[in-house]
């Protein structure tokens, strides 16, 4: 396990902002007496560097969502961290921020990590103007004269192209596209290191997609953030990300740059899903996968995609795959690929 | 703005609804009963005998006069509205010649206090205690004041308020238990009258409150938890911001908001508890007057303050109606 | 249904608790069939006596047993309860679903109505038909007026979820399939308003017998018939409180409280069990 952290670092690297090492984050209830486990994500490792897009694509119940949650700091019962560590560049020796004392999260929370979450229609206050949010969130970090902050954000919004009356308006007065890029604005405003950005363009329409995408690669390059997407959908993945991992039933299955992946799919799933994508132009059916995607609480013994995958065999029912580097920076976790054989 | 102005319009016009709905319920009660009052009243007053027939016929036509009862129904429809609009109910017949209305005037304010107080109160500080109780689960003195409102909640008011009669009644005898102020006390704005008034709210503004706060808390309590669960609280505590401050004006902000409405669709029950708690502990408001009026079988009080109960209970809920969209932006106002 | 009472039991001590408060109400409201002597009839026993073996929760100024009076009267209280509940049900079930369904001006011009009914202080109403119909007053005309009023509050809550059900898409399906909307609201909304409808219905029954209560204890029902309420008033009238016969208002006191907290936990247990996010609190869990 060691080995395949190291060889994510080539030497000579700055030191990456963000280090997952083997996370474990599982949901335990117990109700009406009955007591349920579910491993929601079971060893993830993965690395982003300073000033890196890294995005995180997988289904709906491939556990990304827990994976953020728990690098987050959103820990709440159900939820436990039962294994792993996630150590932030500006935030060493605590292995995570469900550890870290509250002064610590006070001074790097919208500072140093920010995030962007999907259905801004919900993430600021309904009863308050957008301007409170701005007060609550951004004033303390930045400070000074209240005006001289006031003329920050106008400014700020007019880089997402806002006029300053988004300030006074209320959450519900704007539309689904202003109410995001007065959150991308919310959370960028801090120029912080770190943005987690959560399926933020799902729910747009395809054009203020474009939009939202292009102005957060922008500001990205302006502050040198990193930034964590996670989305289902691999043409936001295309358009945007430096690297890519893959999640599959709480594990990351591939690892590699962007453009890498969509080139030389390695792992059986990644192959299906990158020829699921229509192509201008090629008409072939395509062909969906067997089964459905495993049941958390009671997942398939050594590769949980081996139900599914046409190349299983018996190693693969038997034995967790390891996670291991394929090629230079292309890491992949599947028995069938280190034996050499291809989909 | 003009937004506010067509919700102000839409309310006043279910205000009026209300009150002529309620005002025509009791025309209905009153004029379509098998009783006569004006019958009863006389058989009342000659019950004791030696009253001469021509008399009785007299006494039978200025009753009918002044019940409002002579004519043809839609005559005595449109006296009726007459009337209620002239704010004439006619003479008191238990504290005659007294106009009905200067009786009504005279315990409208010791009700509207009694209430106000309690009420406000209640909300207050129920809202208060279930909004930290829903954000402080693990707390035990707020989990043991959720059990205890649970007890109360469900009590009805007339036995809370006998138990409090009997407590400080008979076992504790520290507080007034009848009337609104020391008897014999002018009732002028002096210290002592005030000190008095203030005395004698205590153990029936004390019933009222008991009960509402329960129901308050328990209700907050409950909104909060949902609350807690909304997208823009995680995104707070994402952001880092204080907790108290996303206790105060993000999770109970929102949550007071349905608990306004709920209190414009309480204060008709809680008028009634007052009423019962006006009587237990003869306070003098319109409650007691009411009670009285029907055991001294005085139709015009009785019929007077039933009118003003609903007039005013319907005022009361116009008022929180409007304060509404003050408080939620995004009432629809179209 | 069966499953759910038999997980409530065993997973919520609140309707434990409420459960065997109203199994206890019960049993003392079913024992006044083996009463040995109807409830109308005065100075039967000894009065004024203090509860003893033979006469368990002591006797009344006016001669009777007030155990056995007791059971009369809980049970009376009881039925009125469920009476009102029952009417008022079906009118709100009826106007909360073709209001939440249908929409449009019949919602509109239906919760008019309903808010009417909320604001409009019941008690004076209630005093005011008492006062012009007197000794005619019977508890089924009562009932009557009670239910009449008394579906308003829960129509709105029936009406959201109908609300919220039309806009779900099995409803589109059911329509394209050619189901009437009598259809739809009986065989496909009905299951999800029900458990709604449940503890609705123990409110409605703590609100009615409350009023009741209040309205007896005036003297302002038909105080022949025996009822909690009027019990107390008996003894209020007889003076009981400064006589020192405490165990007159005692017990119809302390009964009528164990019934309503029951009520009260059976359904904000029922409520509770409901809500998935309020099942994963008791459990330890919270989102």
């Amino acid at each position: 396990m060691h080995a395949n952290v190291q060889q994510a670092e080539t030497p000579g690297d700055v030191q990456p902002i963000l280090r997952v090492r083997d996370l474990q984050a599982h949901y335990r209830t117990t109700h009406l007496g009955l007591r349920r486990g579910v491993r929601a994500v079971d060893g993830v490792s993965f690395n982003v560097r300073r000033g890196e897009i890294f995005g995180l694509a997988g289904e709906s119940s491939s556990g990304k969502t827990t994976l953020i949650k728990s690098i987050a700091g959103v820990i709440r019962p159900p939820l436990e961290i039962v294994g792993g560590t996630v150590d932030f560049a500006f935030l060493p020796g605590f292995g995570g921020l469900h550890r870290a004392p509250p002064a610590e999260l006070a001074r790097i929370r919208w500072r140093h990590l920010s995030y962007i979450v999907q259905g801004s229609m919900s993430v600021l206050n309904p009863v308050r103007r957008v301007e409170s949010a701005f007060l609550d969130f951004a004033y303390p970090h930045i400070g000074g004269h209240r005006k001289q902050f006031e003329q920050q954000v106008i400014a700020h919004l007019a880089r997402m192209r806002l006029e300053p009356s988004v300030l006074t308006a209320f959450p519900h007065e704007l539309s689904g596209g202003m109410r995001q890029r007065a959150t991308l604005a919310l959370a960028t405003i801090c120029r912080p290191d770190f943005i987690i950005a959560d399926e933020p363009t799902t729910a747009l329409d395809v054009l203020v997609q474009k939009e939202v995408l292009g102005m957060m690669r922008g500001i990205q390059r302006e502050t040198g953030s990193s930034i964590l997407l996670v989305t289902h959908d691999m043409g936001v993945h295309a358009h945007v990300t430096d690297r890519l991992g893959i999640m599959y039933a709480g594990r990351l299955v591939e690892e590699a740059a962007t453009a890498e992946i969509f080139r030389n799919p390695l792992h059986p799933y990644t192959r299906h899903l990158i020829s699921s994508l229509p192509r201008i132009g090629d008409d072939a059916p395509r062909a969906g996968l067997v089964g459905s995607p495993p049941n958390l609480a009671d997942p398939p013994p050594g590769c949980r995609f081996h139900p599914r995958c046409p190349l299983a065999t018996e190693i693969c029912r038997g034995e967790v795959p390891a996670i291991r580097e394929a090629d230079n920076g292309h890491r992949v976790a599947c028995f069938a690929v280190e034996r050499g054989s291809r989909a | 703005m003009s937004g506010y102005a067509a919700y102000v319009g839409r309310r006043l016009g279910q205000f009026l609804l209300v009150v002529f709905i309620g005002i025509n319920v009791a025309y209905v009660i009153t004029h379509a009963s098998p009783i006569d009052p004006v019958e009863q009243s006389i058989s009342a007053v000659s019950s004791y005998g030696n009253t001469a027939p021509g008399a009785i016929e007299q006494m039978r036509n200025s009753l009918r006069d002044l019940y409002g009862l002579s004519g043809t129904p839609s005559e005595q429809y449109l006296l009726f509205w007459k009337r209620i609009l002239r704010a004439d109910f006619g003479p008191s017949m238990s504290a005659f010649p007294t106009p009905v209305a200067t009786l009504i005037g005279r315990a409208l304010p010791w009700t509207v206090g009694l209430l106000s107080v309690s009420t406000i109160v209640a909300w207050g500080l129920g809202n208060l205690l279930g909004g930290l109780a829903g954000y402080y689960r693990q707390s035990r003195g707020l989990k043991l004041m959720g059990v205890i409102a649970m007890g109360l909640h469900p009590i009805p008011y007339y036995i809370v308020a006998m138990l409090l009669l009997i407590v400080f009644g008979f076992v504790w005898p520290v507080l007034p238990i009848t009337g609104g102020s020391t008897m014999n006390l002018p009732q002028t704005w002096t210290p002592e009258f005030v000190l008095s008034v203030l005395q004698h709210a205590i153990l029936p503004a004390l019933s009222l409150i008991l009960i509402g706060v329960g129901s308050w808390f328990l209700g907050m309590r409950a909104l909060v938890s949902n609350v807690l669960a909304e997208e823009f609280v995680l995104y707070a505590e994402l952001a880092g911001v204080k907790p108290w401050r996303i206790l105060t004006l993000y999770v109970m902000r929102n949550a007071i908001v349905p608990q306004v409405t709920g209190l414009a669709m309480s204060l008709g029950g809680i008028f009634n508890g007052a009423v019962i708690t006006e009587k237990v502990f003869g306070y003098p408001g319109l409650g007691s007057l009411l009670v009285d009026a029907v055991y001294a079988g005085d139709y015009g009080l009785v019929l007077g303050v039933t009118t003003i109960s609903i007039l005013g209970v319907s005022v009361g809920v116009l008022l929180i109606d409007l304060t509404y969209p003050l408080l939620d932006p995004r009432v629809k106002i179209s | 249904m069966a499953v759910l009472l038999r997980n409530l039991l065993r997973h919520s001590p609140e309707f434990r608790i409420g459960a065997v408060l109203i199994a206890v109400v019960l049993l003392l409201a079913t024992l006044a069939s083996v009463s040995p002597s109807p409830p109308e009839i005065v100075y039967v026993v000894p009065p004024d006596l203090p509860p003893s073996p033979t006469y368990w929760f002591g006797t009344t100024s006016r001669g009777q047993d007030v155990f056995w009076q007791l059971s009369f009267a809980i049970r009376n209280t009881l039925l009125f309860g469920c009476n009102v509940a029952l009417t008022s049900r079906v009118i709100a079930l009826t106007v909360g679903l073709i209001s939440g369904y249908k929409g449009g001006w019949t919602d509109r011009a239906l919760m008019s109505v309903n808010d009417t009914l909320i604001v409009i202080p019941l008690l004076p109403i209630l005093v005011l038909f008492y006062f012009v119909m007197r000794d005619q007053i019977s508890w089924l005309m009562l009932a009557l007026i009670m239910a009449c009023f008394g579906w308003a509050y829960d129509a709105r809550l029936i009406r959201s979820v109908v609300m919220s059900l039309r806009a779900r898409e099995f409803t589109q399906t059911c329509l394209f399939s050619g189901m009437s909307t009598r259809q739809i609201l009986t065989e496909e909304h009905l299951p999800y308003v029900l458990p709604i409808v449940f503890s609705t219905t123990m409110n409605n029954m703590v609100w009615s017998i409350g009023l009741e209560v209040t309205l007896a204890v005036l003297g302002f029902t038909d105080i022949d018939r025996p009822t909690i309420g009027g019990m107390i008033y008996w003894a209020n009238q007889h003076t009981a409180m400064v006589a020192g016969v405490w165990w007159w208002i005692a017990f119809p006191t302390l009964t009528v409280v164990v019934a309503f907290i029951g009520l009260f936990l059976l359904a904000v247990s029922a409520n509770a069990y409901i809500d998935p996010r309020s099942r994963l609190w008791t459990t330890g869990g919270a989102s």
